[in-house]
Parts: structure tokens; sequence; C-alpha cells
């Protein structure tokens, strides 16, 4: 090679070298990348600091006492499980002088659904019910801003079949020495957790070994919630079936989530929103509806009903066909009352909306 | 010679003695060169490193500086930009058949002190051609019946297909818009009744044809997601709505409306008053959500009927208060069910339905059949219910006088 370049050549070479490196020292200063950084990543490299959302931003550490750290244990091509968790912490004074401790922790997990089924009923309808939304750009999960859910592609699946999942979840609180108060945990949103949940989902991905060849992204807006709760109301949801008297709901309320092809949910609330009355949710997502399976039963849940199904007694889980894919329906209800009128109603009604036959005994199709 | 002569008469005359004094040993082949060639500049090792150093610093700088300008959408990179800075020069060629000769003027997107009435701006590109169109940001009036006007008769017309993809927004070959995703500028809460954020485009001319040209339409479809994308960009939210040609459905439908099916629609019997007097041919929009119209008869772009269905709750709140108008005419229904009323050139029920507030309206350009308004009202609103998946719903209509 030596011999082949002449000095003006190997001058021309040199330069051409020079000025790459210049260039590119600029470009990397310019736009704040390595090596001029140094900034932390937490869970697996997936987020950085100054990144976005509040909790990275390393402006929180400027106040007194404030620290941000971080546990992680990455999944493995042997070890499909993995678990990593920011906990931010910072003090400062109140109005009235006394000490205020703030205490954030954001975790994310990494692994297969819940596989008891009642533990699994209640993990599904926490993610996914209430006032979550769909993540956008189609991902299979929700979030409602505080927590999220997505389910991974299926060559993530464990080997009995189980998709895998990554949840993120949130606990932001105020400690005033003699009370507590739940506080913003800075996740920025819903557009902003669902962002999080793609990175970490990738990042995990790679990390197990079962990395798709396109990167899962979250670019689209997230839709948002339609409503908000609503207490004066004699039908719930606007679900015709779901009717209580004015009596019995004068201190309740309820609240539409999701209303799509693929989820929705009504929650009715006791106790001006402190208790449960029920919890119901519709799955049609196909990999969102895996996460039922094996755990709707092998028959009909009770005479006349179509497909099969689990009345236990903290839930009442429903799968039947309905345009070609299953759907599901779930209830979580405390047994104190029963609840099976309402359930029946809300199949009914969400299958008919979608444009299915009848899931519970005595519904009429289109 | 001469020449050479010349060039290192000025060469002295800018250097200092030193320099001249080296010059003598410069040689004959590099005499021959400019005293600025980089070959006599850069003479030596340590010359020519501090010239790469230098230059590489400038380069560096200058292309640094050129890329942030670039992202600032600052310096020469500005100019070329329209509408607020949201549609780059191909953009505005592609509205104009390839034409880059388009003049643009624009009022900026502002809110007023209260931010009563919402965001607003206007935009204009105008050919020297004659051809122009109009860019508009602002927020949908729910108030004194505005949704009944004009905006809802040209932007809702049946000449318009969905974006598709759950996006409140439409487009033809003359008419696009958009509304701000709720995710970014926050949904109106439960006690403000306003109407949506919009941008939507108007090309100035009208069109006669009942065809609408898909390349026309898929550019202003495009435009219009680039002009909501910037507006959020601006808005500092970090999300971007994909290009929704690839999703969008073909041009609207003209079915071939027997007598007991009209607009296509299964059971709904066509009134002798309306069955077609040669004026124009029947429009139905095509594809899913979040509006359905069907438009008979237009002339200059008004349908002597207009049957419509918006699904979507956040538009639909166009047509809430005009619903509760207890002066006219009650429908009756079961009170969980929603709303409505008839008059002699309407009828509008406004459902409640598990995906929220729904608009079912019949709507006549005069009062001269208000029994067939009272007929067709009640069936039109049972089949389309059952068709959104908002069934069964039956309202009944009081018969006319």
């Amino acid at each position: 090679m030596k011999q082949l370049m002449g000095g003006a050549r190997r001058r021309r070479v040199l330069i051409g070298g020079a000025v790459a490196v210049l260039v590119a020292g600029a470009g990397t200063w310019a736009t704040d990348t390595w090596p001029f950084d140094g900034k932390d990543t937490y869970c697996w490299g997936a987020w950085k600091e100054d990144s976005g959302p509040d909790f990275l931003s390393s402006d929180t550490l400027d106040e007194d006492n404030a620290s941000r750290t971080s546990k992680e244990t990455a999944p493995t091509k042997a070890r499909q499980r993995g678990r990593c968790a920011v906990k931010l912490h910072s003090e400062r004074t109140s109005s009235d002088g006394s000490n205020v401790a703030e205490e954030t922790e954001i975790t994310v997990t990494y692994g297969p659904a819940p596989k008891g089924a009642a533990e699994r009923m209640e993990w599904i309808g926490g993610y996914l019910g209430d006032t979550s939304m769909p993540l956008p750009d189609g991902l299979p999960g929700a979030t409602d801003g505080r927590q999220g859910l997505l389910v991974l592609p299926k060559g993530c699946d464990t080997e009995d079949g189980r998709p895998t999942t990554v949840t993120l979840d949130s606990l932001a609180r105020s400690d005033y020495g003699d009370s507590t108060v739940s506080s913003d945990a800075g996740l920025g949103g819903s557009q902003s957790v669902a962002r999080l949940l793609a990175a970490v989902a990738n990042r995990a991905m790679e990390k197990a070994g079962c990395a798709p060849d396109k990167p899962l992204e979250a670019n689209s807006p997230m839709p948002t919630l339609p409503e908000d709760d609503e207490d004066f109301f004699t039908r719930a949801c606007r679900i015709r079936g779901l009717e209580f008297s004015e009596k019995a709901s004068r201190d309740m309320e309820y609240q539409v989530g999701a209303v799509t092809r693929d989820l929705q949910s009504c929650s009715v609330r006791t106790d001006h929103g402190n208790g449960r009355f029920f919890d119901a949710l519709m799955v049609a997502q196909p990999r969102l509806s895996a996460l039922f399976d094996g755990a709707t039963g092998s028959e009909a849940p009770a005479r006349g009903w179509r497909g099969t199904g689990v009345f236990a007694d903290d839930y009442k889980v429903v799968r039947a066909e309905c345009a070609g894919r299953p759907l599901n329906v779930l209830m979580l209800a405390s047994s104190v009352h029963e609840k099976t009128p309402y359930f029946a109603a809300f199949a009914n009604a969400v299958a008919r909306r979608v444009g299915c036959a009848p899931v519970a005994p005595g519904g009429s199709s289109r | 010679m001469n020449d050479s002569e010349n060039e290192n008469n000025n060469d002295n005359s800018n250097e200092n003695g030193n320099e001249s004094a080296s010059s003598a040993r410069v040689p004959l082949h590099e005499r021959r060169r400019p005293w600025w060639h980089w070959h006599r500049v850069a003479r030596s090792r340590q010359r020519l490193a501090v010239i790469m150093a230098v230059v590489g610093a400038l380069l560096g700088a200058l292309l640094g500086g050129a890329g942030v300008a670039w992202q600032a959408e600052a310096g020469p990179f500005a100019d070329d930009r329209a509408c607020w800075g949201a549609l780059g020069r191909d953009d505005v060629a592609a509205l104009f058949d390839g034409k880059r000769d388009i003049e643009t003027s624009e009022v900026p997107i502002t809110s007023d002190r209260i931010g009563s009435e919402g965001p607003s701006g206007e935009c204009r590109l105008t050919s020297p051609r004659g051809r122009r169109i109009t860019v508009q940001a602002h927020q949908l009036d729910t108030r004194f019946g505005g949704a009944g006007g004009q905006w809802a008769d040209e932007f809702l017309s049946a000449r318009l297909t969905p974006l598709g993809d759950g996006l409140l927004g439409m487009a033809s070959d003359t008419r696009a818009w958009l509304a701000v995703p709720d995710g970014c500028i926050g949904r109106p809460s439960g006690i403000d009744t306003s109407g949506p954020t919009v941008i939507d485009m108007e090309t100035g001319w009208t069109v006669y044809d009942d065809d609408v040209n898909t390349e026309d339409r898929d550019a202003l479809a495009r435009a219009v997601v680039k002009l909501v994308n910037h507006y959020m960009a601006d808005k500092g939210c970090t999300s971007k709505i994909a290009d929704p040609v690839p999703q969008m459905s073909g041009p609207p439908r003209f079915p071939d409306e027997k007598k007991d099916a009209m607009c296509g629609i299964k059971g709904l019997r066509l009134p002798a008053a309306f069955v077609h007097d040669g004026r124009g041919d029947t429009v139905v929009t095509r594809g899913g959500g979040p509006v359905r119209t069907c438009d008979r008869d237009v002339l200059f772009n008004h349908p002597e009927l207009r049957l419509m269905t918006i699904e979507d709750p956040r538009l639909a709140i166009l047509y809430e208060r005009m619903s509760l108008d207890g002066a006219k005419d009650e429908v009756s229904a079961d009170e969980q069910d929603g709303y409505g009323f008839v008059r002699d050139d309407m009828g509008l029920f406004q459902a409640k339905c598990q995906t929220g507030q729904v608009t079912f309206l019949v709507r006549a350009e005069n009062g001269r059949h208000p029994s067939d308004i009272r007929t067709i009202l009640p069936r039109y609103v049972a089949a389309e219910a059952d068709r959104i998946g908002c069934g069964p719903l039956h309202i009944t209509v009081h018969p006319h006088g």
C-alpha cells in the first residue's frame, strides 16, 4: 500500500482524514452525543438522562439531597425475566418549615403474565381496564400515563406458549412525616409512557435474544381518554342492561375507558369512587387476547352461554369466537352481590356493538 | 513568463521580508503556480499541518453551523417554507401540479388572550395562474348552530374520504381537514363543550364533477397531515401522524339506488318527492368513520337532501346544543338513548352510544317536504345505529300537522 501511494497522494489522504475527524468531532459536539455528554442511562441502557420525561431530567437532581439510583437485572437467553427500577429521592422544606421527602419509583418488569388464573385476571384488568387507552401504532398494549403494559411479539413467548410482556409501574409520594400524599411521578403522560415502554421492550428483547427485525416504535399520537368519570346516572357506561336505580347509584360513579374494536372497558365504583362494584373489560386484539390463553376453561361457564368460560369467586371470564377471532369478556367483582346479570348485559352489548352473535343467554343479534 | 513575474511581484509585495527572501528558493515549476496555490502555500509539513487544522476547523464549523441552521429552519433554509414553516417547496409544488412559482402569505396561529375562541391562523398559497389554496387553523364553533352552517356543508360533504386509522379528518380533491389529536393539546374537558381544533384546506374553485381526482386528493391529504404535524411539533408534542394515503379508501361511491334503499341503505324507502329529477347523482362517503354522508342531487356544492352520521364524539359535539333545542318538535325516545327534534327542513337525533355521542342528521335544502323528513329520520337512525354498533335504537316522530 505504501509503495503504491505517492507523496502528494498520501498528503491528500492525510488531509481528508483530518478533516473527517474534525467534522465528525464538531458534529458529535453539536448534537450532544457521545463522548461529550456524560449522561446516565437506565433500564439496560434503554432510557437516557434528559431524554424527555421529568423523572429522567438532570434538573430534578438540583434540589436538596436529591438522588437518582437504579437497580437492574437484565433478561438473558437462558433466563427470560428481568426487572429494573429507577428511584428518585429529594427533600425540601414546606411552607410551614417542616421537612418533606419526595419519593418516586418507576419499575419495569420483563417476563410472562402471571401463571395463576385469578392473579392473571386481576393483573390484566389492572393494566388494560379503567382509564387505560390502547398504545399507538398498533402496539398490543395500553397505558393510563401512570402504568402500562406491552405484549411482545410471538418470538418472545415462553415455552408453554404464554406471551412475554413488559410492564411499567410508578409510585410517587410526598412524605410529610405525619402523612403521605401521592404525587406525580414525572413520566410525562401517556405518549411518553408509550415511548418508554417501546424503548425498554426493544432493549430487553435484544438481551433476551428475541428481538424482531424491526424495533417497536410508538410514534403516532396516543388516543386520549374520551371522558371523565360520571357520578349522576342510572345507566352505566351507556350500556343497555347496566341499569341502576337513582337510589342505588347515589354514591356510585362509572368510568368509560377505551371503546374500540380491540378493547373496551367500563368500571362501576361504589363509595364515591373508592370501592369496586365491578370492572368490566372486553379484549379482542389477538396478542392481548393471548394473555387469556389457558384461563378461560374448556366449556361454557353456565347454561346458555356461548364459547368457554369460568365463573370464579372474584372474576367471571368468557371467550367466544367473534368475526374470526376470540372475543374475551372479563368482569372483576367481589361476589358479595350477584353480578351475573351485569356480566351478561355487558358481554352481549359489546358483542353486538362489534357485530357478533350474543355471548350470554337471552341476547339478540343485529 | 511575464505573467509569472507579475505574480512574483504581487507575491513579494504581499508577504514580509522573510518570505521574499525564501521566494528565491522556489523551484521554477512552483513559480508558475499562483501564490495562493495550495502546493506553494503548503510547502512544509508544519505549514501543511497548520493549514489542515485551520481548514478542518472552518469546514467543521461551517457544516455544523449549516446543520444547526437547517434543523432550526433558519438562514437560507427558512425562506422556502410556506404556511408557518410547515410546507417545503416540494410540498407546495405537489399541490400545484409541480409548479414552483407559488406565492404565500400568512397570518400566524395565535390564541386570543383568554383562549375562548381557541387558536386561529390563516395561510394562503396563490398561483400566478389564478389557482389558490386557503389553509385555516381554527377551533370549530359549537355555538349559534355554527355546526349546521357552512363548514359542515363543505367539509363533511360526501366527496371527502376519511383519512382512516382513527384520525379525525377527511380529504377530497378540493377540501381537506384534520383535527389536532387530543393527546397533544388536550381534549376539551367535560364542561367545556367546544369543538375540536382543526386545520383545513380549501381550493378556491368549485367542482361540478362528482368524481374525485384521487391524485389531487392524496396531495391535499398529505399536506394537511404535514400541517398538523408541524403544529404539534410547535406545541412541543413528540408524536407524529404517519402518511395517511396508503390506508385511505377509494373516492366516494355512487350507489345504484333501489326504491327501498335510498343512499344504498337497505330498508330506507325513497320518497317520491326525492326521486332523481335529472339534477344529479347520489354520492356516499367511502371508508369507515368518523363521518358517513349521503348527498343527493348536489347543485353548486349544495345537496337537495343530506343524510349524515357522525360517529366520532369529538365531532358529534358540534350538534349537541342543537339537539337539545326544545322549541322544535321533539323526537320521542328512551331518555337514556338520546335527544332529537324534527322541523320542516331537517331532523336530528343525538344518540348516546357506547362509543359516546353520535349524530344522525337528515337535512333538505328547503322545507317543502316536511312529512318525508319525519318518515326518513326514524328509519335512518335505526339502520345506521345498527351499522355502527349502536343498535337497537328506535325513535318515534309524531306525524306532521
